[in-house]
């Protein structure tokens, strides 16, 4: 993966209601333009959420197959582009919890450090996934899910299925453990995470 | 100067979970602390960082939509798929259809099927009846 295939998804135009009509029709064409106007989204969505391509393919497909049955249930009464985001979150979380008792070796993302898009602040996005995979499984996906998707807590604890007091805990420790980890690698704005004198100093 | 008051509560500050006289609790507290300040700048610079990770996408592997079409074309076509209850329903509007309906006094009609499941009904009502009857009258013999 190189930085260069990363660009911003929230821009892509959704499909017109005549072509997701074509494809809930059974269209193979046009629902191959879906698959390759999306697949970086919901790639992502499923990488943030399992941590390795492999699962993220595995999970990416199973997304866009359900997406195929469901397609002529969709309503249009959210974009089609955040009704396909929901879904590969809601595929993504149900097969991070089924493959839960045989986890993968987390994989170093393969990001050219030297062409790692800033993020703002002194963070680049090498540092940022790389910290992310660090974080503890019970920790990265709600914090995921909040701070890199920004879904509300109370559809987080229905999502994931764990209690609401529980997951804003989680998401507190994520955020600490985050900030904690890029402070040490020198990440972060001059007077943050970069600049910050170390807790003990106080 | 003991900040864990405080630092408990930046998590609460940046979902904006707090209400107004915790707030200005908060920010009176950050104009003088230094620590608490770069903290909340700490945590704030993470969180747009994530943001800013969540908007941007990755490629797949070469051929992925390939893959994902392969997997498609073993798919039944969404139009063909019905709810069990549609199934149901167009089962028994077919049989109408075979099966024609009974006119009544007064220009109604009934449905042939209709006729058919209620005599279906009535059938096993009485089977049943019919052998508990029989069971009864079993037990009730003299020996």
């Amino acid at each position: 993966m190189a930085t260069s295939n990363l660009h911003k998804w929230a821009s892509l135009p959704d499909p017109s209601p005549a072509e997701l009509a074509r494809a809930a029709e059974g269209d193979a064409q046009a629902f191959k333009l879906i698959v390759e106007r999306y697949q970086g989204m919901v790639h992502s969505v499923a990488y943030n959420v399992l941590g390795n391509h492999t699962d993220a393919e595995d999970a990416a497909q199973e997304a866009f197959l359900r997406c195929y049955r469901k397609l002529s249930q969709f309503r249009g009464e959210a974009t089609f582009s955040t009704w396909l985001f929901r879904l590969a979150l809601s595929v993504s979380v149900d097969y991070k919890r089924r493959e839960k008792h045989h986890p993968e070796p987390v994989e170093t993302p393969d990001l050219a450090a030297e062409a790692a898009p800033q993020l703002g602040e002194g963070i680049d996005a090498v540092t940022i996934v790389a910290a992310l995979h660090d974080l503890p499984e019970d920790y990265r996906v709600p914090t995921v899910l909040r701070d890199v998707y920004g879904l509300p807590y109370q559809e987080i604890a229905e999502t994931t299925g764990r209690p609401l007091g529980t997951v804003k805990v989680m998401v507190h420790r994520g955020r600490a453990s985050l900030r904690l980890k890029l402070r040490a690698e020198g990440a972060g704005p001059e007077q943050g995470l970069a600049g910050a004198r170390p807790r003990s100093d106080a | 100067m003991d900040c864990s008051y405080f630092r408990e509560r930046i998590n609460l500050y940046i979902d904006g979970e707090m209400g107004y006289l915790e707030v200005a609790e908060l920010q009176a507290h950050l104009s003088f602390c230094p620590d608490c300040a770069a903290e909340l700048a700490q945590v704030g610079a993470v969180r747009g960082a994530l943001a800013a990770w969540g908007r941007l996408e990755l490629a797949t592997s070469p051929g992925f939509a390939e893959r994902v079409m392969a997997a498609v074309e073993l798919e039944p076509a969404p139009g063909l798929r019905k709810p069990f209850g549609r199934v149901v329903a167009d089962t028994l509007q077919t049989l109408d259809d075979a099966l024609g309906r009974i006119p009544l006094p007064g220009g109604r009609t009934i449905p042939v099927k209709n006729v058919i499941g209620w005599g279906l009904a009535v059938a096993a009502v009485a089977i049943g009846l019919g052998r508990r009857h029989g069971r009864r009258s079993r037990e009730l013999r003299p020996l």
